[in-house]
Formats: structure tokens, C-alpha cells, sequence
């Protein structure tokens, strides 16, 4: 893409989200919106081919809905209150209609069929940059607007994302898709602790965002986007499959790495504020998500696939794709978990 | 009559708006923009804001309409779909006129003027008293405010509509 546009997209996509975290009157906090949600559409479309425009359309159409609902939230909320500031929605009707909206912009069940579709049919930067930096912006207005959303509205939609998540993602093969449906059950984990302790929620997304960032450098070094690819890795880059092992581990949320740490904080947090069924169904359905990090792992690290005589031996060129700060964004994703007690810090 | 005047625009402007949603061709859809646009800076105008009245007839009718007629007409299909051309649009457009009826007669019935908000003739332009300057208005005042304390909202709607262009031309470039 030309240089200059690009900056300018990147420019105002930040400077959005910046807007929607920074600003006081819910008025801002739509234009930040969309902002945000307009300039990210050139990145979508960045190759141009017809799927990419159906990916590009499906994110606007939603993502536009979602900004309405959230005017009219505001709206009631001003109609009821007299007042456009953020301090809490005290109406239930505008607090509902703003929850909608929120998890309408995050891709949370019931409003996650946009994920895995817009992100199957964009590039892997492009993905990046949607499943990590556009969800900072809603969980920044959910954070604000904590202390008067519905809890069970939010539990269940929490709930039902991790079991599309995990179930979604069971019979995928392409990789942007398997990473949508772990974005879609990551966020059910953050909302899920939402209405308890927020900083957890915050906790889980510091932690979710390295973690989504390593998997997707990872994906880029090569350009795979299909599981049979990524089990040729062994050929050509051999310690990628070492480290896809540990990060995709991590993501599951087995001990030993980081990803255990936001798990254990809200399965934590839950059980300190006498919920018990809801954690353990929670953890339970986050297994459907580590069977199919395993299944990566197995197909990438651990077996060597089937594949036709001129793939076993290949020529091994010098790589020379850019991998900015990978192996700290490895680190940072998966050998954290001893720093657990400057959790404190997030208060 | 002329106490009901506000209730007539907004019954116009209503049936403008359920003209256009009924999707027929952008041509004709600009015709319920039009309408709808022209009784909204009358309902504006009736509520003691001249000044943003007049605004919006000039810049979004005189400017940014005429220029979405000019690009539809650019634009325009083989057989556009007139409101009676299409079963779907006329449709439609009839069921919005009825919805749009049923309010009026309970409006009506009801004998009272409140739906969403009441139809008071000065409304909620209330008038601030600066001394012995004269009257000023809250809605010239609000203009004024938006570049003293509004700067922020208009640097960042400025970037935003600058924004809006250089990303459609971006998106319609094609290859």
C-alpha cells in the first residue's frame, strides 16, 4: 500500500482507540469508534481480491451496527440522566443495550459469526491487528462502565463464547480460523470475571495480546495459513516448531507457562466471590480449546506429516523476513508465570 | 395550525426518511434526503435555531447532497427501482406509511403531544442573559462554543471526515 496512506489508516486507527480510552462524553467515544472501525477497512482489503471485500463488508456492517446501538444506549442514557458523561449507565435499558454493543464489537457469542469469516479472509498482519488492537478499545468502555452491567447477561454470553470457541474451533484446519475461535474464547474468559474483579479482565488481555502476537509472528516467518503447511516447518525453519510447541501450550493454559496465570486468577477471583459451577464449567470447556493447540503442535512439532519426496529435503535459504522483537514476545508469552506476584501492580 | 406546526414537519420528515429506507435507487432516495433535510432545518429553524438551520440547508443540502446526486447520476444503473416499480420497495414504503399513521392517530387519540420528547414551542433553547449585551441565544452560543471549547471535537471531526475521503478513495481504488 502506498506509504503515505498507510500511515495516515494506521494514524487514525490508533488515534481512535486512543480517543475511545482517553475521552469523557460518550459522544467522543463514538467518534472514536468509528474511526477506528473506518480505518482499518484499507487494511483489510490490503490484497485485493473478492474475499478480502467480503471479509472487509461483513466487519463494517457489524461493526456499524454495534456503533449505532451504542449511540442509542447513549442516547437513552442521556434521556433518562440529562447528562452525556461516563459515568455510570444508571439506566438498565441503556446499560443493556450498551453491553450488546460492546460484545457486538468484540465478537462475542451470540454476535461471533463475523470472527472466524473476516478473519479467514484478510491477510495474517491484518489479522494481527484485529484480533489484538481492536479489542482494546470496548474492553476499555466495559471497563469503565463495570459496576452496573448485567451479570447474568454477561456470564452467559462469557459462557457460551467459550463453548463456541472451543467447539468452533475443533474442526478447523485453517489457522486464522483456529485463531479466531481462540480469540472468541479468550474474550468469554475476560468478560466472564468482568462484573467480579476487573483487573483480572485486564490481566487476561495483557497476557491474551503477547500470547496472540507471538502466534501470529510465528505463522508470519513462513506465510502458513493452513495446518498441512504448517507441518512442513520442520523442513525449513526447525526451532519454529519448538517454539509454536510452548506458545500454543500457553495459550491452552497449562502450568508451567504463562497462559496458566490469567486462568488461574479468574477461576481464582470466581470461587473468592462463591461461584463455583460457572468456573468449573469454564475450565472445562477451555479444554475443547487446548485439544486443538495439541492437535497443532502435534501436527507441527511432533510428527513429521506425509508429504511427497521433493518436501522432505529442501534448500535452506537464509530467512529473510523481519521478526521484530520475537524472541522477547516468546519469552513474554510463555515463561512469565513465576512473575505472578507483581500482579499486584494492576490495582 | 401553527401551534402544530412542529408535529407536521415531523410527520413529513418521518415520511421522507420511510422513502429512502425502503431502498429504491440512490436517485431517488436523494429526493426523500432532500425532503427530509429541508423539513428538519424547518423543525430547527421553529425552535429558534435560524442560524443552524440555515447551516444545514447550505452546507449539507446546497453542498453535500448536491454532490451525492452528481456521483449517483454518475452512477446510475440501467433500470433504477422507482418506489412503484418494485413490489419489495413499494411494500415497504407502505408499511412504513401505515406504521407512521397508527402513530399519528394515537398521538391524536392519546390527547397528548409526547412521544419522545414534548413539543413545547420554545423547547429547551433557553436563553442566556449576559449582562446588557442583548439576548444570545443557546444555539448561537453553542456554535461559538464549538471553536472556544470545542476545539478538540472539531480537530477530530475535521480528521475524521479528511479521514472518511482518503479511505473510500482508498478502498474504490482497486488495484
Amino acid at each position: 500500500m502506498n506509504p503515505l496512506t498507510l500511515s495516515l489508516v494506521l494514524t487514525t486507527m490508533i488515534s481512535g482507540t486512543l480517543i475511545v480510552m482517553t475521552s469523557s462524553h460518550w459522544f467522543m467515544i463514538w467518534v472514536g469508534f468509528e474511526m477506528n472501525m473506518l480505518a482499518i477497512i484499507p487494511l483489510l482489503t490490503k490484497e485485493h481480491n473478492p474475499r478480502s471485500t467480503e471479509a472487509a463488508t461483513k466487519y463494517f456492517l457489524t461493526q456499524a451496527t454495534a456503533s449505532m446501538l451504542l449511540m442509542m444506549a447513549a442516547i437513552t442514557n442521556l434521556l433518562y440522566t440529562g447528562h452525556w458523561s461516563i459515568m455510570k449507565l444508571i439506566n438498565p435499558t441503556a446499560s443493556i443495550m450498551m453491553t450488546m454493543a460492546l460484545t457486538m464489537k468484540l465478537g462475542l457469542s451470540p454476535f461471533h459469526f463475523w470472527v472466524p469469516e473476516v478473519t479467514q479472509g484478510i491477510p495474517l498482519m491484518s489479522g494481527l491487528i484485529l484480533l489484538t488492537w481492536q479489542k482494546l478499545a470496548p474492553l476499555s468502555v466495559l471497563y469503565m462502565i463495570m459496576p452496573l452491567i448485567n451479570m447474568n447477561i454477561l456470564l452467559i454470553m462469557s459462557l457460551m463464547s467459550i463453548a463456541i470457541g472451543g467447539w468452533g474451533g475443533l474442526n478447523q484446519t485453517q489457522l486464522r480460523k483456529i485463531m479466531a475461535y481462540s480469540s472468541i474464547a479468550h474474550m468469554g474468559w475476560m468478560l466472564a470475571v468482568l462484573t467480579y474483579n476487573p483487573t483480572m479482565t485486564l490481566l487476561n488481555l495483557y497476557l491474551y495480546i503477547p500470547m496472540t502476537v507471538t502466534t501470529f509472528m510465528l505463522l508470519m516467518i513462513n506465510s502458513t495459513t493452513t495446518t498441512t503447511s504448517l507441518s512442513h516447518t520442520y523442513n525449513k525453519l526447525p526451532l519454529i516448531t519448538t517454539l509454536i510447541l510452548i506458545t500454543m501450550l500457553s495459550l491452552g493454559g497449562l502450568p508451567p507457562l504463562t497462559g496458566f496465570l490469567p486462568k488461574w486468577a479468574i477461576i481464582q477471583e470466581m470461587t473468592k466471590n462463591s461461584s463455583i459451577i460457572m468456573p468449573t464449567l469454564m475450565a472445562l470447556l477451555a479444554l475443547l480449546n487446548l485439544y486443538f493447540y495439541t492437535r497443532i503442535t502435534y501436527t507441527t512439532s511432533l510428527t513429521m506429516f506425509p508429504t511427497a519426496n521433493n518436501m522432505k529435503i529442501k534448500w535452506q535459504f537464509k530467512n529473510s523476513k523481519q521478526t521484530m522483537s520475537l524472541p522477547l514476545m516468546i519469552t513474554i508469552s510463555t515463561l512469565t508465570l513465576p512473575l505472578a506476584p507483581m500482579m499486584m501492580i494492576l490495582d | 395550525m401553527m401551534v402544530y406546526i412542529v408535529s407536521i414537519l415531523s410527520i413529513i420528515f418521518v415520511v421522507g426518511f420511510v422513502g429512502f429506507s425502503s431502498k429504491p435507487s440512490p436517485i431517488y432516495g436523494g429526493v426523500g434526503l432532500f425532503a427530509s433535510g429541508g423539513v428538519g432545518c424547518g423543525i430547527v429553524v421553529s425552535f429558534n435555531g435560524s442560524f443552524l438551520g440555515l447551516m444545514v440547508f447550505l452546507i449539507y443540502l446546497g453542498g453535500m447532497l448536491v454532490v451525492f446526486g452528481y456521483t449517483t447520476a454518475m452512477a446510475t444503473e440501467q433500470y433504477p427501482e422507482a418506489w412503484v416499480s418494485n413490489m419489495v420497495v413499494l411494500g415497504s414504503f407502505v408499511v412504513g406509511l401505515l406504521m407512521e399513521f397508527l402513530l399519528v392517530l394515537y398521538v391524536l387519540v392519546g390527547e397528548e403531544l409526547k412521544v419522545v420528547f414534548e413539543f413545547n414551542e420554545i423547547g429547551d433553547w433557553a436563553i442566556y442573559d449576559t449582562g446588557d449585551s442583548g439576548v444570545f441565544t443557546k444555539e448561537s452560543m453553542g456554535v461559538a462554543a464549538l471553536y472556544s471549547y470545542g476545539n478538540w471535537l472539531v480537530v477530530v471531526t475535521g480528521w475524521s471526515l479528511l479521514i472518511g475521503v482518503v479511505i473510500i478513495l482508498e478502498i474504490t481504488r482497486g488495484n
